[in-house]
C-alpha cells in the first residue's frame, strides 16, 4: 500500500510537469486552432538554451529561466510570423505539414550544433524532502508548484484581464470579434508566442529531471498530444488533470507491469479516450470539431 | 431519356501529355521507359541504390496517397503498416520456412485488418483527432514488436540470412531488387489509376470533399473511409515486405519510427495529394535528393540533409499548396505568346 501510495503521489508530480509542457500546446490549440507539431522541438530548444546557461554561466535552470522564457517569446513570434501566419488561410493541411516540417528542420539544426549526446546538468539538490511515510525529489515537487501557480495565473488572466477577454472573443467567434475591434491577429501571434514562453518555462523545469538530446521534443510531444487530447483540446485546467492522468498511469504501470510497456497503456488511454470522449474529460461539447473546417 | 453520347473530337482521343485523371498520358509512358532504362543501364552501386529507393518510396507514398490524398484520411501512423507487413513476411520466411512470395500477400492481408480497425476506431474522428490518433496507433504497434521479442526480436531485431535465390526472393544483383521496386511502383500506380476513373474512386473523393453530402447521395462514408484505409494499409504492407527483402535486417525502432511515417505522408504533400503523378513527382525529387545529401555530406554534417528537405518542404507548404503536380499543371496552362 505504501509503494502503491508513493507511486501514485510521484506519478501526480511527474504529470503536472508533463502539464506545464502541454498548456502552450492546448492554449495554441484553442486559440487559433492549430496543430503545432514543432512544439516538442520548441521544447528541445529551450532545454539546450537552458542547458547552455547552466554550462557557460554555471546558473542553475531555474534561474535560467528569467531568459529562457522571453527569448523563447520573441522565437514564437518569429515562427508565428514567417510560418503559421502565412498557413492560417490555407487548407488546414499545410499548417499540419508546415510544421512538421519546421520540427524536422529543428531537429536537424540541433544535430548539426549539438551533435546527438545526451547533455544533462550536475544535480541541484542532493537530498529528497520526506513527508510522512513518502519520498519527494525536490526537483518534482519545485515543478509541481510552479505548474499549479502558472495553471492559476493562466485561468485568472483569461478570465479577468482585457487580454485574457480578448482572447476568449476569438475563440467564441474569431470575425466577430473583429468587429468588436478586437486585432485577432495580434491575439492570434500572443497566443502563439505566448505558448512558446511557457513551452520555454517548463524545459527550464524539466532539465534537471531529463537529458537533453536533438530528438527529445519526439518523445515529450507524443506526452503532450495525449494530455491535450485528454484534458480537452484549449482547456487549461484539462491539460492539468490530463497531465497527472499520464503520470499517475505511467507511473503504476511501469511498476506492476513493465517500464517499456507503461509507455503503450497511455497510447491505449489516449485511444480509448478518442474513441469514448472525442471531446476530452473536461472539453466542452464540440471541442472534436475544432481544427475540421479545411 | 437518352442524351447523345458527344462524339470524341480527334483532340480527345489523342494520347494527352500531361498525366489526366483516368487517362494514360504521354508523360507516364516516358517517366516508366525512363525508369525502365536507369534499370537497365549499368549505374555505379550509390546510384543504384537511390534509384530503388526511389520506385520504393514512391510505391509507398502512392499508397499512402489512396488514403490521405483520395480519402481524406491523412494518416501519420502507416509506419504501422509498414512494419506489420515487413515483420509478416520475415517471421514466415525466418521462423517457417514459406517463401516471402506468398509472405508479402500474406503480409499485405494483415496489414489491411489493421488498417480497417485504425479506421473503425477513429471512424468519429476528424481532422487534428484523427492524425494524433493514427500517431498513437502506430506507437501501440511499435512498443507491442518491441516486447513480443519471441516473435520479432524484440529491440535487436530479425535479421534475415538465407541464401540469395528467387525462392527467397533475396538477390545478389541490385538490378533485379531495381526492377522488383519499379515493379511495386508500378503496379501501386496502376491501382491508384484504376481507382481514379472508377465509381469507388468517386466515392471516395465525395467523401472526403463533403461526408454529409456524400451520405445523403447514398454512398457510404464508413465503408468507404474503412475500405480506403484497409487498401492503403495493405499496398504499405506489401511495400514493407519489399523492404525488409532489401534490407535483410529489421528493427521496430526503425521500422515503426514516426519518421517514417511523417516521410510517406510528406512526399505525397510534397508532390501534389490526390492525384497519382503527386507521390511519383514527390519521391522522384527528394528520395534521391535526401540519399545523395546524406551520402555526400553524411560524415560532414549530420542531419544537413534532413535541414535542406524539411526548408523546402515548409516553402513548398507555404507557396505551393497544391504541391509539384499542381505547380506543372499551372505551368502546362501558361501560354506567354496567346
Amino acid at each position: 500500500m505504501n509503494a502503491f501510495g508513493q507511486l501514485v503521489l510521484s506519478g501526480i508530480l511527474i504529470g503536472s510537469i508533463y502539464a506545464l509542457m502541454s498548456i502552450g500546446l492546448t492554449l495554441i490549440f484553442g486559440v487559433l486552432r492549430v496543430v503545432n507539431f514543432a512544439h516538442g522541438e520548441f521544447l528541445m530548444i529551450a532545454m539546450y538554451g537552458a542547458w547552455g546557461i547552466s554550462h557557460l554561466l554555471g546558473l542553475n535552470p531555474y534561474i535560467a529561466a528569467i531568459a529562457i522564457v522571453p527569448a523563447m517569446f520573441l522565437f514564437g513570434a518569429l515562427v508565428y510570423w514567417m510560418i503559421i501566419n502565412r498557413a492560417l488561410d490555407k487548407p488546414h493541411l499545410v499548417v499540419v505539414f508546415a510544421t512538421m516540417g519546421l520540427s524536422i528542420f529543428l531537429q536537424n539544426i540541433a544535430l548539426m550544433l549539438m551533435t546527438a549526446d545526451l547533455l544533462d546538468v550536475p544535480p541541484i539538490f542532493s537530498q529528497s524532502v520526506t513527508i510522512g511515510p513518502f519520498y519527494f525529489k525536490v526537483e518534482l515537487l519545485l515543478g509541481f508548484l510552479i505548474t499549479i501557480l502558472c495553471t492559476v495565473g493562466l485561468q485568472w488572466m483569461i478570465r479577468t484581464t482585457y487580454l485574457g477577454k480578448a482572447i476568449r472573443a476569438t475563440v467564441q467567434d474569431g470575425e466577430a470579434a473583429m468587429l468588436m475591434g478586437i486585432p485577432v491577429p495580434r491575439i492570434f501571434l500572443i497566443t502563439f508566442a505566448g505558448g512558446s514562453a511557457l513551452v520555454g518555462l517548463a524545459a527550464c523545469i524539466m532539465l534537471p529531471l531529463f537529458s537533453v538530446f536533438p530528438t527529445v521534443g519526439l518523445n515529450f510531444v507524443l506526452i503532450a498530444f495525449v494530455i491535450v487530447v485528454l484534458g480537452g483540446m484549449g482547456s487549461i485546467e484539462g491539460a492539468l488533470l490530463g497531465g497527472i492522468c499520464v503520470g499517475v498511469v505511467q507511473s503504476l504501470s511501469s511498476y506492476y507491469v513493465s517500464p517499456a510497456l507503461g509507455q503503450m497503456f497511455f497510447f491505449i488511454l489516449f485511444l480509448l479516450v478518442m474513441i469514448f470522449r472525442p471531446n476530452g474529460l473536461l472539453g466542452q461539447k464540440g471541442a472534436a470539431n475544432i481544427g475540421m473546417n479545411d | 431519356m437518352s442524351i447523345a453520347e458527344p462524339k470524341p473530337t480527334g483532340k480527345a482521343r489523342r494520347l494527352p501529355i500531361l498525366p489526366q485523371r483516368g487517362k494514360v498520358s504521354l508523360f507516364e509512358i516516358l517517366l516508366l521507359l525512363v525508369c525502365i532504362g536507369l534499370v537497365a543501364v549499368g549505374l555505379s552501386p550509390t546510384l543504384r541504390d537511390v534509384l530503388l529507393l526511389t520506385f520504393l518510396f514512391a510505391g509507398l507514398a502512392l499508397a499512402w496517397n489512396i488514403a490521405g490524398g483520395y480519402a481524406g484520411l491523412i494518416s501519420f501512423g502507416h509506419a504501422a503498416f509498414f512494419g506489420v507487413g515487413a515483420y509478416t513476411s520475415t517471421i514466415l520466411l525466418v521462423h517457417f520456412n514459406v517463401t516471402p512470395w506468398i509472405g508479402i500477400w500474406c503480409g499485405g492481408l494483415l496489414a489491411a485488418v489493421f488498417g480497417a480497425v485504425l479506421a473503425l476506431v477513429c471512424a468519429r474522428l476528424r481532422g487534428p483527432f484523427f492524425i494524433l490518433s493514427t500517431l498513437a496507433f502506430a506507437e501501440v504497434v511499435r512498443i507491442g514488436a518491441l516486447n513480443w521479442a519471441s516473435l520479432t526480436g524484440g529491440p535487436e531485431g530479425l535479421s534475415i540470412s538465407p541464401a540469395p535465390s528467387l525462392i527467397n526472393m533475396v538477390f545478389t544483383s541490385k538490378t533485379t531488387y531495381a526492377a522488383l521496386m519499379l515493379g511495386y511502383a508500378v503496379l501501386v500506380y496502376a491501382i491508384t489509376k484504376a481507382l481514379e476513373a472508377s465509381r469507388y474512386g468517386y466515392y471516395l473523393f465525395a467523401i472526403r470533399d463533403d461526408e454529409d453530402a456524400a451520405s445523403a447521395a447514398g454512398v457510404n462514408p464508413q465503408l468507404g473511409r474503412t475500405s480506403a484505409m484497409a487498401l492503403s494499409a495493405s499496398l504499405t504492407g506489401i511495400g514493407g515486405s519489399l523492404f525488409a527483402q532489401y534490407f535483410l535486417y529489421l528493427d521496430p525502432t526503425f521500422v515503426i519510427s514516426p519518421e517514417i511515417s511523417f516521410q510517406f505522408a510528406l512526399l505525397p504533400a510534397v508532390g501534389g495529394l490526390g492525384t497519382a503523378i503527386g507521390p511519383v513527382l514527390g519521391s522522384f525529387l527528394i528520395t534521391p535528393l535526401s540519399e545523395l545529401l546524406r551520402s555526400n555530406l553524411g560524415n560532414a554534417a549530420a542531419g544537413l540533409h534532413l535541414v535542406i528537405y524539411s526548408a523546402g518542404l515548409i516553402v513548398v507548404m507555404l507557396y505551393f499548396p497544391g504541391g509539384l503536380a499542381a505547380a506543372i499543371g499551372k505551368l502546362a496552362r501558361w501560354r506567354p505568346f496567346s
